[in-house]
């Protein structure tokens, strides 16, 4: 198998996934829906919680580095909502396909195992980036905070460099999911797991040490710090160079984690003979 | 009786699915919003709360305020999708053909989801005592009336959903959000005196609204909405009116889910 035929096999997968999120539009409600009603949820208990006392919300600016509470917690959930659409997308795609019985007919082709692995997530970035065009149109229309053009433009630089920490995760979790079977829970606890630890709603500083220690192995950490930095405090990329750095690296690590995971799982499966399995 | 043994025994047999139902209120809801809370706290002290609602127990708010989402979750999620797991599975239309009266497979629902109910309130209010410093005072059981009244409503609330849901082919996305939106309006992560005006209106419609406030008055001191004897005047009515209407409505449903062969598709 060339690497071009690689290619049109990735590309082939993208497609299908495309086709099978086009067959259900319900998701589009949902895609309207949750990323506005969740995170308003934490800013209307945000102001519940500065009472509009000056003293309360600059106790939070000195934490967050921002009075803008509408802001802060958009950003934090738009984290939330990519990673709910890597985990319920991606994360299950190898799972799906082997409940419905196709797994073992998608192993016995020539293509490249990557591609499994690593196709449907490329399909669901459109999807994420919906969500955030949605969840910036929210905060503009709802709470009034404006977003400088030049901001939006180096969020986006701080999304893709995201987009191999996320597809790393989500190739991890696929494969984990297929060995476990049990998708549901699995999906809130690992999804609990990274809003607990990676400042979704709340700045890390109020957590425990052990706690940051954790969060700062975490590439959402950053995400979800760095895209703050740009878009509410003013920060230019090359402020931010190290942290970048770091989120890109834990990234790549996270993907060649997750591919080996999945040589691992596939062996066994080849073994068990658990592809087949439901 | 029968009907609640059996949904206790199934939960038992799903010992991690149980252990959830404790753990994922607090690591989704409280932890979350604890956190959040105690970034605007001024010297130990959540002056914003104690501006906002009269009580700056931060812990006993939103543990209590977990409390009435535990309500809401069992009504919409055990006793009114409870049914349509069954017609999932394949096994509501044998159900309805055994000579058990409606009533019985949704009370009998609610009687096994009240137990799992008591038991993991218990669990997450002693976690809120004991890990988050939330302080209840003794008054808080002069609640438990409010608590008793917005229970029978919102049984009339769960027929009114065990209806919807029957009827529906695609009823998952419609409890998620109506379940979420209740909560929201009911005040449990946040005094609905800081939502818009017409969301402030629609929650004074809903029974738990009303329980949650006089819960948080007599167990945290916060300040009412309302005075308490009105609070309690209000939630009599819902109950007189919501429970009669949601037996009624369920009734049609049922008729026409007979008529219609309903029952049996999925």
């Amino acid at each position: 198998m060339t690497l071009v035929a690689d290619g049109r096999a990735f590309v082939a997968a993208i497609r299908k996934e495309l086709r099978q999120l086009r067959r259900y539009p319900t998701w589009f409600f949902g895609s309207l829906f949750w990323p506005i009603l969740l995170p308003a949820v934490y800013v209307l208990q945000g102001q519940a919680f500065s009472g509009n006392d000056p003293r309360a919300i600059d106790a939070f600016r000195s934490v967050t580095g921002t009075a803008e509470i509408a802001g802060f917690v958009f950003v934090g959930w738009a984290l939330y909502m990519w990673l709910s659409i890597v985990l319920w997308g991606p994360g299950t795609a190898l799972r799906n396909e082997q409940v419905r019985g196709t797994l073992e007919a998608l192993f016995v082709t020539p293509s490249s195992r990557l591609v499994l692995l690593f196709g449907p997530p490329a399909a669901y970035l459109a999807m994420a980036g919906f969500q955030f065009v949605v969840m910036a149109v929210a905060l503009r229309l709802l709470f009034g905070v404006e977003l400088a053009p030049v901001a939006l433009v180096r969020a986006l630089a701080v999304i893709v460099l995201t987009v191999p920490a996320m597809y790393g995760i989500g190739a991890l979790f696929a494969t984990v999911a297929l060995r476990s079977g049990e998708i549901g829970s699995l999906v809130q606890f690992v999804r609990g797991f990274f809003s607990l630890f990676c400042g979704i709603t709340y700045p890390i500083v109020v957590l425990p040490d052990w706690a940051r220690a954790i969060a700062q192995v975490l590439p959402p950490t950053y995400f979800v710090a760095d895209a703050r930095a740009v878009l509410l405090a003013g920060a230019a990329l090359g402020d931010l160079l190290s942290d970048l750095g770091i989120l890109l690296a834990l990234g790549l690590a996270a993907c060649a984690l997750a591919a080996f995971a999945f040589t691992v799982a596939e062996r066994g499966a080849r073994r068990t003979g658990m592809l087949a399995r439901y | 009786m029968a009907i609640a043994m059996k949904d206790l025994r199934q939960l038992g047999r799903y010992p991690l699915n149980l252990a959830s139902l404790v753990f994922m209120p607090l690591y989704q809801g409280l932890i979350p919003s604890i956190l959040f809370g105690a970034a605007f706290l001024v010297g130990g002290r959540a002056l914003g709360l104690e501006a906002a609602v009269g009580s700056g127990d931060l812990a006993g708010f939103l543990f209590l305020g977990a409390v009435v989402s535990g309500v809401t979750a069992s009504t919409f999620w055990g006793v009114a999708f409870g049914l349509r797991f069954e017609l999932d599975a394949g096994t509501l239309e044998a159900v309805w053909l055994t000579p058990t009266r409606r009533d019985t497979l949704v009370l009998g629902r609610a009687l096994s989801v009240g137990v799992v109910f008591l038991l993991t309130q218990a669990v997450l209010l002693v976690i809120g005592v004991f890990v988050f410093g939330a302080h209840f005072l003794p008054t808080a059981l002069l609640a438990l009336p409010a608590l008793g009244l917005a229970t029978i409503s919102m049984i009339g609330v769960a027929y009114l959903l065990a209806a919807a849901v029957l009827l529906m082919k695609e009823a998952n996305f419609f409890i998620d959000t109506t379940n979420f939106l209740t909560n929201v309006l009911s005040g449990t992560g946040f005094p609905i005196t800081v939502l818009p005006g017409f969301f402030q209106a629609l929650a004074l419609l809903l029974p738990t609204t009303y329980a949650l406030d006089i819960l948080r008055h007599y167990a945290i001191g916060s300040r009412p909405l309302l005075d308490p004897l009105t609070e309690h005047a209000i939630l009599v009515a819902l109950a007189v009116v919501s429970f009669p209407v949601g037996r009624f409505v369920f009734e049609r449903a049922d008729r026409r889910l007979r008529r219609t062969g309903g029952l049996a598709q999925y």
